[in-house]
């Protein structure tokens, strides 16, 4: 069943077309990775699908339905039941981890007991429990990145939308939170579009992986196929390299 | 070595102009006959006067404090968060008055309101009778002062709202709609900006003198100038003054207390990053028709009125023949004293942001603690330090009032340049120096040019300070060197209204002169690029 649809997308900025004739389906609780350079329109596909921006042709669709189409957005951000993590993580500074969370739980008025709940399960998930009152300046790198997951995930997407969170990471700290993504997606069962410009991230977590280039999509498939046409393209095993 | 020692001179400098007069005046108020003493605090403590001047001050300052915080902070989030239409130009408008020597605003008030006003000939002499007791008081140096200083609370809520990333708006705006938003994330994280704003307006309006008194109230700035220029009485001047540096130097402290470290980090101002707006809808044109009509009332009417009082070519050709050695005077010390400012703010703001030396907080303090102080406090201790026969060539001369725009305004110029440099990789000035580049090398080849739209508009905020500057000016300058509005606000006590309505409108032009000009530069020769 597909969850998130772009039919002939295109968006530009000024003269500049960020995204061209932009098509993709993404099934439910698939693990989708768009790869790209920086520049080559990727975010631009991910702020399309929240609602940030409005495509100036073609349609988005979520489960079916028109949330946005010809440059007008139908469905706002809010009503989309999308969560994200930004590559800044973007967490709010003067809300603890809990405040955090509680955020959209309490816009979106689910009732105090079962906010609790769900902060607490996600935090137990993410193995943040004990830092719930601890402001995210107080946190490291990596915990940060936890609690970026938990207050996506706590408002049960979905869809999770990543925008190169791993980026800033180091190479050990990437690794492990590339599983803990994977075990929480297998767990929960949200669909993951996961925007990155590094082929190991890339092939690390997704079923299938979408790579683009100048805003259009110039290869598609799964992590093997994909994996030999970059094989061909560069001549040398790609495992061991970076886009 | 050498970028120590300039910068240790610059701070030197900077002290011996604008913190020994006011450590002078401190000491000489508790030594008395080479002994320490509070008997001048006794004596002022226990007459009812003061308790009166003290009350009326800060009644007054809180007045208008919580009128342009309730008014200025709604008004930045709605012109640095929505599309509203003209909203660059709405913002302009409402800034005019901040640019202006408060009393003109005053007068312009006068000229609706007053006695003999354009509402007397409208609606007759026995409203004019109420609206003028109105103005008269606490009531009108409250609207003068609200038009004044509101801007400064409007002015830096755009500023607050605009460096918040587009990603913690992004992130709340996936869960919820922009109302939730900025009550949940947006006001929540420029608070302490707002608080801050509001503590600027409070002491600002308690140090004001010029509009309490032309509107006759009495507060602590216009007793204590009362008696240093109208009975020469140093000592009682200076008592009247300390409470207010009393209380300048504990509201600074509760700010750098309470608020310093709540100020979040967010992104620079020029980051290039879009700002997420709100798209108003159907009551955009419903809100920009309520701003338009308010801005009408506050900014456009008053001025209008200035105009009309004064709408003949006799009345401009006498004012400048009666005002324009003090004209070309006052365009001359500002734009002196801007340069000057801005050279003071490049090293200072340097100091302050690289944390060169531990002065470096000290130092950021002290210039902020000199711009809230009253500028009478800041005149009457120039005036006393300085007047003795072996520092004449300043006091008698032009140096004496430079001496007062260094004092007070350098803060300006320092926070302007400190956030230019906060724009400016460190890895420019720290390649220059790999390259084999000296310090003065790095400050003038490299640094400057990058930081030279900062340091236009550290140039044109110093000017227009310096321009409006009549606190100060009021109390130093020497015989037959008065500035244009110390001569607009001299010559109000005897000369007919049109007249000193076309005063004030020259001086608006000459304050909007130099804006015009840097808006040229901007748009021609591609000065910002």
């Amino acid at each position: 069943m597909k969850n998130i649809e772009f039919k002939n997308v295109s968006k530009y900025y000024n003269l500049y077309s960020a995204v061209k004739d932009f098509s993709l389906a993404v099934e439910k609780g698939e693990r989708l990775a768009i790869l790209g350079h920086s520049g080559s329109g990727k975010t631009t596909v991910l702020r399309l699908l929240a609602g940030f921006i409005a495509p100036d042709s073609g349609t988005i669709l979520i489960d079916d339905k028109v949330v946005a189409s010809d440059g007008r957005i139908i469905k706002e951000p809010e009503m989309r039941n999308l969560g994200m993590v930004f590559q800044d993580l973007a967490l709010w500074p003067h809300l603890t981890v809990k405040g955090n969370m509680e955020f959209g739980l309490k816009a979106r008025g689910i009732p105090a007991e079962e906010r609790e709940k769900r902060i607490n399960d996600i935090l137990q998930m993410t193995q943040m429990e004990k830092y719930i009152h601890v402001k995210p300046a107080e946190l490291s790198g990596g915990q940060q990145q936890r609690v970026a997951f938990a207050r996506a995930l706590v408002l049960h997407p979905e869809a999770l939308l990543m925008d190169e969170p791993l980026s800033n990471l180091d190479f050990e700290l990437n690794l492990r939170l590339t599983k803990e993504i994977i075990n929480l997606q297998k767990n929960m069962g949200f669909t993951l579009l996961y925007v990155t410009h590094s082929l190991q991230e890339a092939f690390a977590i997704a079923t299938r992986v979408v790579v683009m280039k100048e805003g259009m999509v110039v290869r598609e498939g799964t992590v093997k196929e994909v994996k030999s046409y970059f094989n061909e393209k560069f001549g040398h095993d790609i495992d061991r390299s970076e886009a | 070595m050498s970028r120590r020692f300039t910068l240790f001179l610059f701070v030197i400098i900077f002290a011996v102009i604008g913190l020994l007069p006011i450590l002078q005046m401190f000491i000489n108020s508790v030594v008395v006959d080479n002994h320490i003493s509070f008997v001048n605090y006794q004596m002022f403590l226990s007459s009812s006067r003061v308790w009166i001047l003290l009350k009326n001050s800060l009644t007054l300052s809180l007045l208008t404090t919580i009128l342009a915080t309730a008014v200025g902070a709604p008004l930045g989030l709605l012109f640095g968060k929505t599309n509203l239409p003209l909203n660059n130009f709405l913002v302009f408008l409402f800034m005019l008055p901040l640019l202006l020597p408060p009393y003109i605003t005053a007068v312009a008030w006068f000229a609706i309101l007053g006695r003999g006003g354009i509402l007397s000939g409208v609606l007759g002499a026995s409203v004019t009778e109420k609206t003028s007791s109105f103005l008269f008081g606490l009531p009108g140096c409250v609207l003068v002062l609200f038009t004044t200083l509101m801007p400064i609370v409007m002015l830096l809520t755009i500023t607050y709202v605009k460096t918040i990333s587009l990603h913690l708006e992004e992130a709340a705006r996936l869960v919820t709609r922009w109302r939730t938003v900025a009550r949940g994330i947006i006001i929540p994280m420029i608070l302490p900006g707002i608080l801050l704003s509001s503590i600027l307006v409070f002491l600002l309006a308690l140090g004001e003198v010029s509009v309490p008194m032309f509107l006759r109230y009495d507060v602590f700035p216009v007793e204590s100038f009362t008696q240093f220029s109208a009975f020469y009485n140093y000592s009682t001047g200076t008592a009247f003054v300390i409470p207010l540096i009393l209380i300048t130097f504990f509201v600074l402290l509760g700010e750098r207390r309470f608020l310093r470290d709540k100020t979040y980090q967010l992104k620079t101002t020029d980051s290039g990053e879009e700002t997420l707006l709100v798209k108003l809808g159907n009551t955009k044109w419903l809100l920009f028709t309520v701003v338009s009509i308010f801005c009408f009332a506050l900014v456009i009417m008053p001025i209008t009125a200035l105009v009309i009082q004064s709408a003949s070519v006799s009345t401009y050709l006498k004012a400048l023949e009666r005002s324009y050695d003090s004209l070309l005077r006052s365009i001359c010390y500002a734009g002196i004293g801007a340069t000057i400012l801005t050279v003071f703010g490049y090293f200072l703001g340097y100091l302050i942001h690289k944390k060169t030396f531990s002065l470096w907080r000290a130092v950021d303090s002290f210039t902020i603690f000199l711009f809230a102080l009253p500028s009478t406090v800041i005149g009457i201790g120039l005036a006393h330090l300085w007047n003795r026969p072996a520092t004449n060539f300043i006091y008698g001369t032009a140096a004496i009032i430079i001496f007062g725009y260094i004092a007070q305004y350098t803060a300006l110029a320092s926070r302007i340049t400190i956030s230019t440099f906060a724009q400016i990789p460190p890895s420019m000035e720290e390649s220059a120096q790999m390259a084999g580049a000296g310090w003065f090398r790095r400050m003038f080849l490299i640094i400057a040019p990058l930081a030279k739209r900062g340091l236009a508009v550290a140039w044109l905020v110093s000017y227009i300070f310096c321009l409006k500057d009549t606190g100060i000016s009021m109390i130093v300058y020497p015989p037959g060197q008065d500035t244009f509005p110390v001569r607009t606000f001299t010559l109000m006590a005897n000369s007919p209204t049109h007249f000193i309505a076309a005063l004030c409108v020259i001086m608006i032009l000459i304050t909007l002169l130099p804006m015009g000009v840097l808006g040229f530069l901007y748009r021609v020769k591609g000065l910002y690029k």
